[in-house]
């Protein structure tokens, strides 16, 4: 409990440095906050572009499909939002040494990595996936209980977890190849595949991202539970399942890893 | 306190041929060689000691020091600080010491320099008074009033070493690792953080390992200096124990008229000196002579030499340590 309190004071510490580091590059900001805007407007065209050619895919409406794209957003987003810094793992802080300093802090050094960085940038997602889904939830006739909307809020950080254990498992690696990003972002991508109905996709596909790299229960399988109540075990309970065995593997990669680093001459 | 034996470390290089082919071919059928950084080093440091950690570049001292401050893991041997190791909890263990390696700054880079110590304040959860009590002592001695508030990217070299070791010394750590702590500073900022260094040591007892291409920073510093080369121990021992050990080297300086002084006196032939025991530098009249006076006591080669050629002018200087550890670089431990 203590460590807990500890963890969520160094988070919010490291949150307003991140905020004070952005304010300190003020036309950076401006411009980011732009870019991101126009990103999130090429975005929604996309979206719509695509739907507006399908009436519906395989028994799933229009409707459903937004709100399963708008579901997908949320843990991307929210991973994106707080644990984005595992990427520079991968890039450059193993690769130059950096990593140095983390191992010479008394604070978890993954915990250090993820909360050191706080992207603004993901609001992005988030308030898209927000918006698609309150735009589809009166249309998509979900039946509610109380159950319900507590699973639906419950699976969010678990789904989250699926990104972060993928992530830190990947980006590990770094510490043995000295370079792992495009292996993360090889991973990474393939949650592209998650945003749509798993069932859309050929067998091959569809086991690929329900268990191998198992992205499809950051989005369809939560989302399905959702809209049609059915198989909660399987749709929300393997979320769980998937999101712990998976930050388990992150974790153990990445305390073999640090035994592997080998800093940078200096 | 810092207790080291046998450690040694190994890494796994990849052997690559010259150019864009060699990398390809690399690719596919990948080489790899074990180099051993560290081979084995051996040595203790009791507690309040400022050791100087010596050697050429290459040596394996940030190795070592890496191995020390828990981030690098030795492929066998052991290091222990206060009988904790640094593979069994990091945590706890680095708690007690503090880290300075000169070619890298732990500073947030972007933000001023006050924020950096708020969050070192934090992760090492050092209490509010105390936290104050320990800036106005690092303030103090390192003199960081004037640069505090300014974003660290804007600090000179000199203000960012100060404000580096101040960092490191924040949660009030028992061992101080310095790596490089002078290199690229003026004279002036040199004399600053030595004094700081001396001060620390003394006022708080901090067990201080240094490492350094500068020697004065160990003349000043070290009571005691550990050299390394090529992985291994080459010295340990007192500044005045590597001085009579290894300082039999003089140096002789000479005023002459007579031209060609060094043809006619020809030491090496008429002493029979190795050609590592003597070396002999003319420029105009002034001829400087440096030789092992262990093979030929000084009072000879004088004679000698007086016999020999028109002298205006002697002196004659005892070995400094730059020229002692000059020797032992070139030429390694017999």
């Amino acid at each position: 409990m203590k460590l807990l309190r500890r963890m969520f004071r160094m988070h919010r510490i490291f949150v307003v440095q991140e905020l004070k580091r952005m304010t300190e590059y003020k036309s950076d900001f401006i411009i980011g906050i732009i870019g991101f805007l126009l990103a999130q407007l090429t975005n929604l065209l996309f979206i719509w572009i695509i739907f507006s050619q399908i009436p519906s895919l395989l028994g799933w409406s229009i409707s459903q499909i937004v709100f399963i794209y708008g579901f997908s957003l949320i843990p991307k987003g929210i991973d994106h939002l707080l644990f984005d810094n595992l990427w520079s793992i991968g890039y450059f802080i193993v690769r130059k040494g950096d990593f140095d300093k983390y191992l010479t802090r008394p604070i978890n050094t993954l915990f250090h990595i993820m909360v050191e960085k706080f992207q603004l940038d993901a609001l992005g997602e988030l308030i898209m996936g927000v918006a698609l889904i309150c735009v589809t939830l009166p249309i998509v006739g979900i039946e509610w209980s109380i159950a319900k909307i507590l699973l639906a809020l419950a699976v969010i950080p678990f789904a989250t977890l699926i990104y972060v254990g993928i992530k830190t498992a990947t980006a590990a690696i770094a510490f043995w190849t000295k370079r792992s990003g495009n292996i993360i972002y090889m991973f990474y991508m393939v949650n592209d595949f998650a945003k749509y109905p798993a069932t859309i996709y050929n067998n091959f596909v569809k086991n690929i991202i329900t268990y191998i790299i198992p992205f499809a229960f950051t989005a369809f399988y939560p989302a399905k539970y959702i809209l049609t109540g059915e198989n909660p075990l399987f749709n929300i309970g393997m979320t769980v399942i998937m999101s712990v065995i998976l930050m388990f593997i992150g974790v153990v990669i990445w305390n073999k890893g640090i035994n592997a680093y080998e800093s940078a001459g200096s | 306190m810092i207790y080291v034996e046998n450690l040694r470390k190994e890494f796994k290089k990849t052997v690559k041929e010259p150019g864009l082919k060699g990398s390809i071919k690399s690719l596919f059928y990948p080489k790899s060689e074990k180099v051993v950084a560290v081979k084995d080093i051996s040595f203790e440091v009791p507690e309040g000691e400022v050791l100087g950690f010596i050697g050429p570049n290459g040596a394996g001292k940030s190795t070592v020091i890496k191995m020390l401050t828990g981030i690098l893991t030795p492929t066998s041997g052991v290091c222990t600080i206060n009988g904790r190791n640094p593979r069994e909890n990091r945590k706890s263990y680095v708690k007690e010491i503090g880290v300075v390696f000169g070619q890298r700054t732990q500073l947030w880079w972007d933000l001023p320099l006050r924020e950096t110590y708020g969050v070192l304040k934090e992760i090492y959860e050092v209490p509010e008074d105390k936290y104050k009590k320990r800036m106005a002592f690092l303030n103090e001695v390192l003199d960081l009033e004037s640069f505090i508030t300014s974003p660290v990217r804007t600090l000179s070299l000199g203000q960012r070493m100060r404000a580096d070791i101040a960092a490191s010394l924040i949660h009030s750590p028992k061992v101080l690792f310095l790596d490089e702590p002078t290199i690229g500073l003026d004279v002036v900022v040199k004399d600053n953080i030595r004094n700081a260094i001396e001060y620390i040591n003394k006022e708080e007892k901090t067990t201080v390992v240094l490492t350094t291409h500068d020697l004065a920073d160990i003349e000043l510093l070290a009571k005691r200096i550990v050299m390394i080369d090529k992985g291994s121990n080459v010295f340990d021992g007192s500044i005045s124990e590597l001085k009579n050990r290894y300082g039999q080297i003089r140096e002789l300086h000479f005023d002459t008229d007579t031209k060609n002084a060094e043809k006619i006196l020809s030491y090496g032939q008429h002493f029979n000196f190795e050609p590592e025991d003597l070396s002999v530098e003319c420029e105009g009249s002034q001829m400087k002579v440096r030789f092992n006076s262990s093979v030929v006591p000084v009072s000879e080669m004088l004679s000698y030499t007086l016999g020999k050629i028109s002298v205006n002018d002697i002196s004659v200087k005892d070995a400094d340590i730059e020229e002692i550890i000059r020797r032992l670089y070139k030429q390694g431990v017999e």
